[in-house]
């Protein structure tokens, strides 16, 4: 799954580590998800979405797409 | 190198995660010293009538259940990507100490290798369990 985690971070000046606090993960979590190893589970994804006042398809978009 | 001793320390999970883990591991070091411990007593004769056998039972079954419960709660607690990668080892865990069990007692009835010692699967699963975390660490960095 590609998504534009990485871009949404940099815009507002934000670490990975910054970005992980945040989300009460790992900042391996959130570089696995950037580079798109790790797809986040549902719950996260939600959070993640509220976290930039986006809806869930614009930060995510399924690669068969 | 790096990536490996990364993977090793299990660097970077939160505090709240590396406090449960440090529980799990204390239960697991308390468990193991009541085995060794009631291993070493069993070789002595007084050892063997039923009421310390009875309390080395309770004892050790008792810390067997904490370990479990433990770790129930770190992977509840645990940084999603962390758990998957627990669960994907418990799983290689399991297979391959599966595979490796039925291989051996094929070729252990067939008389070709000495009985099994159940100590040999618990070093399996460990083993095993251990290397899928590595690699489950170095896969998803």
């Amino acid at each position: 799954m590609k998504n534009r985690l990485k871009v949404l971070r940099a815009e507002r000046n934000w670490t990975q580590a910054d970005l992980a606090e945040k989300l009460e993960v790992s900042r391996q979590t959130i570089n696995a998800i950037e580079k798109g190893k790790f797809d986040p589970s549902l719950p996260l994804a939600f959070k993640i979405s509220r976290l930039f006042t986006m809806a869930i398809e614009d930060i995510f978009q399924d690669e068969a797409e | 190198m790096g990536k490996i001793l990364d993977a090793i320390a299990c660097k970077g999970l939160p505090a709240r995660d590396i406090r449960n883990a440090n529980l799990v591991n204390l239960w697991i070091f308390a468990w193991a010293v009541t085995l060794a411990v009631i291993s070493l007593l069993s070789k002595y004769e007084w050892y063997s009538s039923l009421l310390p056998i009875s309390i080395g039972f309770v004892i050790n079954t008792g810390l067997a259940l904490g370990v479990i419960f433990a770790y129930k709660r770190f992977l509840k607690d645990l940084d999603e990507m962390e758990r998957q990668i627990q669960l994907e080892s418990l799983a290689l865990s399991v297979g391959v100490t599966f595979a490796g069990f039925s291989s051996y007692s094929i070729l252990d009835q067939a008389d070709v290798l000495p009985d099994l010692n159940p100590a040999y699967l618990i070093a399996l699963m460990s083993l095993t369990y251990m290397a899928g975390l590595i690699i489950g660490r170095i896969r998803y960095r």
